[in-house]
């Protein structure tokens, strides 16, 4: 009798663990394969905007790329280069100009809500000028090309020889919120490598190692 | 049919009825659940724990700059130049900081002292900053406090001192730091009674009378070892732990260099009764018991005398014909080279050190190997300072003490002593960056901040200064202790203005180079080290009427005299919270977390013990210790050897040191610290050097963790008799047979050259196209003083695994050294080895991984790839170097703060995993990539390994041997080059060069 009532027991326990699994089942990947990985971002930052439309270079703002084996996520005052001046889109500068003929009033200065905590991470308030009562703090991204603890790659060897971003990162500049396209698997990785070497980069001649020391230390 | 009514039965309780019968153990009575329902549950948890886990890795973040600090690239390591805290001798540094994170201090090679060399206690002084038991806020009465009302306290009772004229007494060691100094001087004349008194828990002071009876200055010469042709040391171990041992073992190498042209190669004589790193590796090495050593010296100063002419200032002692034979040719030897020849003394007796002072004298040493115009300021301290503050104390005088950089409870003899009379004193306060044995005994601790953390200078030799800049923001509330003193002094000022405001009115107008004081700061900074003039206190003429024979007196029958040394990685005990030196195996014994009792063969089998017998160490006025026992080759028999600076409170915190598994636990000891303090036998006073001791067994055993007979090499048994024609391991000659053959003089190996003519077992399969990566050890310069393991260790991310795991052969150390004795016990010789992979070129290692993680790669490492090891130890079975380990344990790292001491370029192994040398590849590959990405060719001499940079004495050489030019090529190319095991034909991309001692015969 006890038996049959644990039994009984353990499979509503058992239902429930599936249950609370399942909204996450979409995401569930292999280990290393995390390909299709888009987690929404503390701030809506478009890549599709900045890289396409606005065809900044990628390494304006993950200048780290060039020069160290982390590309860098740009620290905030970089964005404030631009973002010093530029508060708005084009469209939100408009609605806000139409608006302003519309009611017959001058326009007010206007700021997108998402540079609001572009902003605040900064510690600045109104009129960009910095607030005593804001703490600056990073923005806290997520990160979404993660690779094992055990592999280092360096960002600096491939774009010094040519290696386009767009080699591992996919699209980027077609993307509205970043997304995983690589499997950044270890056969993925060698592939290129041993092309490469077959074939070159840009015509140019390049020796991409296929030592085990070479991302394994 | 009628049925069988008897009743079996298979236990005399079954006749008692059937309740009484015992249950089979799979069929008792059911309470909650059987068998069957404990499987059941088991089951249906580990499915529901499964499918709920099953999602993707955890959310990572990323979390940028608020604020892109200039000229910082996230993931690039800088360098920034400094000063060595661990002890007084202010070697400079360069710390290597990465992602705002200080990861590990390297030589400063500009710096003219220690020129490029660090030893083992300065490159484990990342883990003393890292360290979670430090202390992070003042402490007031017992308990945490804050500095605002620690301060407030303090100077309310100061203010009340000053007002009644109280006595106020500021203890500290040698301050090598001319800024802290100076505050200290100012913070002590705001009282009308107060006195800086320095005191060095390794005494020195001798050294320091005997200059001011002899030359009028109390000084200690600077030593230029670079300049003396003879050497001849009596008990000083100045290549290990005598005052500045990376400084000398720079200038004994370069004395003694092979390559240079004209060849220099001093003869060096030590005179010692214990084995020391320094007679390990002298030309000739004199044994006695610790009176003779003195006579000796007295014998060859005499000897000086008569060879000077002149007046008798010293007449020859009482001494048998052994040693006047030996101090005669001693003599004629230190004569013969008069200008370049040198005696040093380590006794800290001021007889012997006024003798020791008139031989340098007669041999002109003070015309250059010592230096008494510009002195180290490196030992300063005053022997009898703690004793007079004692009897003061006694006398109900001192109304404040202040005790900065020393643990006098715990290093000095009397301490137990000073502990109670810290209890008399109104106002006692502890600098001490932990609770210590004295700060747990005053009222008061400020903790000073970690030399990494604070601003500071150094001037370890007059004229010489470096600045001591912080690496990063203090990790607890500390304050340094120049801002403590200049609080209470009433200044109140930060460090770095207190070091700038000395350096800008007392350093800038001691040179001339720089018209503006910025100029003289930058340069500092930049360099690492000024030069400047410096007052200079002419030193009187020698004055003979001064020198005084030592008093000798051995030990009377049954006695032993007791000989207390600095061990190289503990040195006076003020590091012993760290866990890296305690498992530096001693460079001589090979023991670990230990200290321990050594005494000769001779004197073992006199009393009837072996290595792990307890012995108990009596002497009059001390309570007695017990200490296992060590049988030391090469020591005197008269002695008992005992190392300082253990037994320690900081060393509690390892008592359960060790992986933890089930069914073990570590050995514990009736003491939770590591080894036994030896300070009480300290002699009294500076007259006498060792102390008379008797020495019993107490039957008992006591395990001691010893490297020595950890990964042999050679063959045993009845391999070893069919190999007996096989070279030696390691390969000795003498000067006379290198300028009679011309090569290593080692007639018994056969076969010279690269050894690549001979047939092997595998294909020549390695093209080695690019670089090819290999190295050449210079075993004529390695003094074993182990700095390199430390410097693998920190560079490496390797775990410490505790006294237990030792003893079971299980350390991490991927460079270690082997030590071989040869001769016999009355004239044995050590000789040392350093052994790492060896990156063979037709590895052994590599053939038998079932599942290829070790491979060769094309620049000539043999690689480890750690996320392919499944840890079949296969290859660690197969390696003749013995050189792999394997990870038994995931090895706790349980404090997060100490993880941040770990490199981010090196994988921090798991659990079953083998790993070994990589020839610092990480570091090949960010030299590579930058040189890459600048478009520049990768210069020979830009990599270096962690081993080669930390060697005070260069004796590593790392680089391309594919490039004819470069110095390890040269190196290779040799005549002195042997490869270890070269008949094994697995062609070793490491090379050794034959160690040469300066004598006629092996």
């Amino acid at each position: 009798m006890i038996g049959r009532a644990l039994t009984l027991l353990l499979s509503v326990g058992f239902l429930a663990s599936l249950g609370a699994w399942l909204p996450q089942a979409v995401a569930v990947r292999l280990p290393g394969q995390h390909t299709g990985y888009e987690p929404v971002q503390p701030i809506a930052f478009s890549h599709r905007l900045h890289a396409g439309e606005l065809s900044i270079r990628c390494t304006y703002c993950h200048w780290a790329a060039e020069r160290s084996r982390h590309a860098g996520i740009p620290a905030a005052s970089i964005c404030m280069n631009c973002h010093r001046t530029v508060q708005v889109t084009m469209a939100g500068l408009r609605a806000e100009v139409e608006a302003a003929e519309r009611e017959g009033r001058d326009t007010q200065p206007v700021s997108s809500p998402e540079l609001q905590k572009l902003y605040a991470s900064l510690g600045l308030g109104e009129g960009l000028e910095p607030d005593p009562a804001l703490t600056p703090a990073p923005v806290p991204w997520i990160q979404v090309h993660a690779l094992g603890d055990y592999v280092y790659f360096d960002h600096r060897a491939h774009v010094g020889v040519g290696v386009r971003c767009q080699t591992c990162h996919g699209p980027v500049e077609t993307m509205e919120r970043v997304r995983q396209v690589g499997t950044l698997s270890m056969g993925w990785c060698v592939n290129c490598h041993r092309d490469a070497t077959e074939q070159g980069i840009d015509g140019r001649q390049v020796h991409a190692s296929l030592d085990c020391s070479t991302c394994h230390r | 049919m009628e049925h069988d009514r008897r009743t079996y039965w298979r236990s005399p309780e079954a006749l008692d009825g059937p309740a009484a019968e015992p249950a089979h153990p799979l069929h008792t009575p059911e309470r909650f659940a059987n068998r069957r329902d404990f499987l059941k549950a088991a089951g249906f948890t580990i499915a529901g724990a499964a499918v709920s886990s099953c999602s993707r890795a955890p959310e990572q973040r990323a979390m940028p700059f608020v604020e892109q600090p200039d000229d910082l690239v996230p993931g690039r390591s800088y360098y920034q130049t400094s000063v060595c805290g661990g002890c007084s001798a202010g070697c400079g540094v360069l710390v290597q900081t990465r992602d705002g994170r200080p990861l590990k201090l390297e030589g400063n090679p500009g710096h003219p002292l220690s020129r490029g060399g660090l030893c083992a206690v300065g490159q484990a002084a990342t883990l003393g900053l890292y360290d979670a038991q430090r202390l992070t806020a003042p402490r007031m009465d017992g308990d945490t406090s804050t500095w605002a009302a620690v301060d407030q306290a303090i100077l309310a009772e100061m203010a009340a001192i000053r007002a009644d004229g109280g006595a106020v007494r500021v203890l500290t060691g040698t301050l090598v730091s001319p800024s802290l100094l100076d505050v200290v001087r100012r913070f002590v004349a705001t009282f009308s009674d107060a006195v800086h008194l320095q005191w060095d828990p390794l005494p020195g002071s001798a050294t320091l009378e005997a200059h001011l009876r002899t030359h009028g200055v109390r000084a200690q010469p600077r030593l230029r070892l670079e300049r003396a042709d003879v050497i001849a040391a009596f008990d000083a171990d100045f290549l290990g732990t005598w005052q500045s041992p990376v400084q000398f073992a720079a200038g004994y190498r370069d004395g003694r260099t092979l390559d240079a042209a004209p060849r220099r190669f001093s003869h060096h004589v030590q005179v010692e009764s214990r084995l020391s790193l320094t007679g390990a590796r002298a030309d000739r090495r004199i044994r006695l018991a610790p009176h003779a050593v003195t006579t000796l010296l007295h014998a060859v100063a005499s000897r000086l005398g008569e060879l000077a002419g002149g007046e008798t200032v010293l007449p020859p002692p009482d001494m048998d014909a052994g040693i006047e034979a030996a101090a005669a040719d001693l003599a004629d030897r230190l004569w013969g080279a008069r200008g370049r020849s040198v005696v040093l003394c380590g006794t800290n007796d001021e007889h012997a050190q006024t003798v020791v002072n008139y031989a340098n004298h007669l041999l002109g040493a003070y015309d250059g190997v010592l230096d008494l115009a510009a002195p180290s300021r490196q030992v300063q301290g005053d022997d009898g300072a703690v004793d007079r503050l004692l009897e003061e104390v006694a006398q109900g005088h001192v109304a404040a003490l202040i005790v900065a950089g020393v643990n006098p409870v715990h290093q000095h003899h009397r301490g137990a002593e000073l502990a109670r009379a810290l209890s008399r004193v109104p106002l006692t306060i502890s600098l001490a960056p932990r609770l210590n044995e004295t700060a747990a005994a005053t009222r008061f601790v400020c903790p000073d901040a970690h030399p990494l953390e604070a601003w500071g200078d150094a001037e370890p030799v007059a004229g010489i200064l470096s600045i001591q800049q912080p690496a990063i923001h203090p990790l607890g509330d500390t304050r340094p202790a120049i801002e403590t003193f200049s609080v209470w002094a009433g200044e109140g000022a930060a460090a770095q203005d207190l070091v700038r405001a000395y350096w800008e009115t007392a350093v800038f107008p001691r040179q001339s180079d720089h018209d503006e004081f910025l100029g003289l700061w930058t340069a500092a900074l930049r360099d690492g080290v000024v030069a400047v003039s410096h007052e200079i206190v002419p030193p009187s003429p020698f004055d003979s009427a001064a020198v005084r024979a030592p008093a000798v007196e051995a030990p009377p029958a049954g006695h032993f005299s007791l000989v207390l040394y600095p061990k190289v990685a503990m040195l006076d005990g003020s590091h012993a919270y760290n866990a890296w030196l305690h498992e530096l195996p001693d460079p001589v014994s090979k023991v670990v977390w230990d200290n321990y009792a050594s005494l000769s063969l001779a004197a073992a089998r006199s009393l009837n013990v072996a290595t792990g017998d307890m012995v108990r160490i009596e002497a009059d006025g001390v309570e007695a210790i017990e200490l296992p026992v060590f049988v030391q080759p090469g020591q005197d028999d008269s002695i008992v050897a005992v190392a300082l600076g253990y037994g320690s409170v900081l060393s509690a915190r390892f008592a359960d040191l060790g992986p933890r598994w089930i069914g073990s636990r570590v050995e514990r000891r009736a003491s939770d610290l590591v080894g036994v303090n030896a300070a009480p036998f300290r002699p009294a006073g500076s007259g006498s050097t060792s102390r008379v001791v008797r020495v019993a067994p107490t039957g008992t055993r006591q395990k001691l963790a010893s490297t020595q007979d950890h990964f042999r090499l050679e063959e045993t048994g009845s391999v070893r008799q069919a190999m007996e024609d096989l070279p030696p391991l390691i390969h000795e000659t003498t000067l006379a047979a290198l300028d009679a053959g011309g090569d290593r003089g080692d007639a018994d190996h056969g076969g010279h050259g690269t050894g690549h003519a001979e047939p092997g077992l595998w294909p020549d399969d390695h093209a080695h196209t690019g670089h090819r990566w290999g190295m050449v050890i210079d075993l004529a310069s390695c003094t074993g003083c182990s700095a390199c393991v430390i410097a693998c260790q920190v560079e490496n991310n390797t775990p410490v695994v505790g006294r237990d795991e030792v003893s079971r052969s299980r350390e991490m150390h991927w460079l270690r050294l082997d030590r071989y004795y040869t001769g016999s016990d009355d004239a044995v010789e050590m000789a040392v080895q350093p052994m790492l992979c060896q990156h063979c070129g037709n590895a052994p290692c590599e053939t038998v991984c079932p599942v290829v993680a070790t491979v060769h790669s094309s620049d000539g490492l043999n690689v480890q790839v750690y996320n392919r090891c499944v840890g079949t130890r296969f290859c660690e079975n197969n390696c003749p170097y013995k050189v792999r380990r394997f990870n038994w344990f995931e090895y706790a790292r349980e404090q997060p703060i100490e993880n941040l001491a770990l490199n981010p370029d090196v994988t921090v192994r798991s659990r079953g995993v083998m790993e070994k040398c990589s020839f610092c590849m990480h570091r090949i590959q960010e030299t590579e990539l930058e040189a890459k990405r600048q478009g520049v060719p990768l210069a020979d001499g830009l990599v270096q390994t962690a081993c080669q940079q930390s060697c005070p004495s260069r004796a590593i050489r790392f680089g391309d041997l594919n490039d004819p030019d470069s110095a390890v090529s040269v190196a290779m190319a040799d005549p002195r080059r042997y490869h270890v095991l070269e008949t094994l034909n697995v062609r070793p991309a490491v090379g050794y060069l034959t160690s040469v001692r300066n004598r006629e015969e092996l």
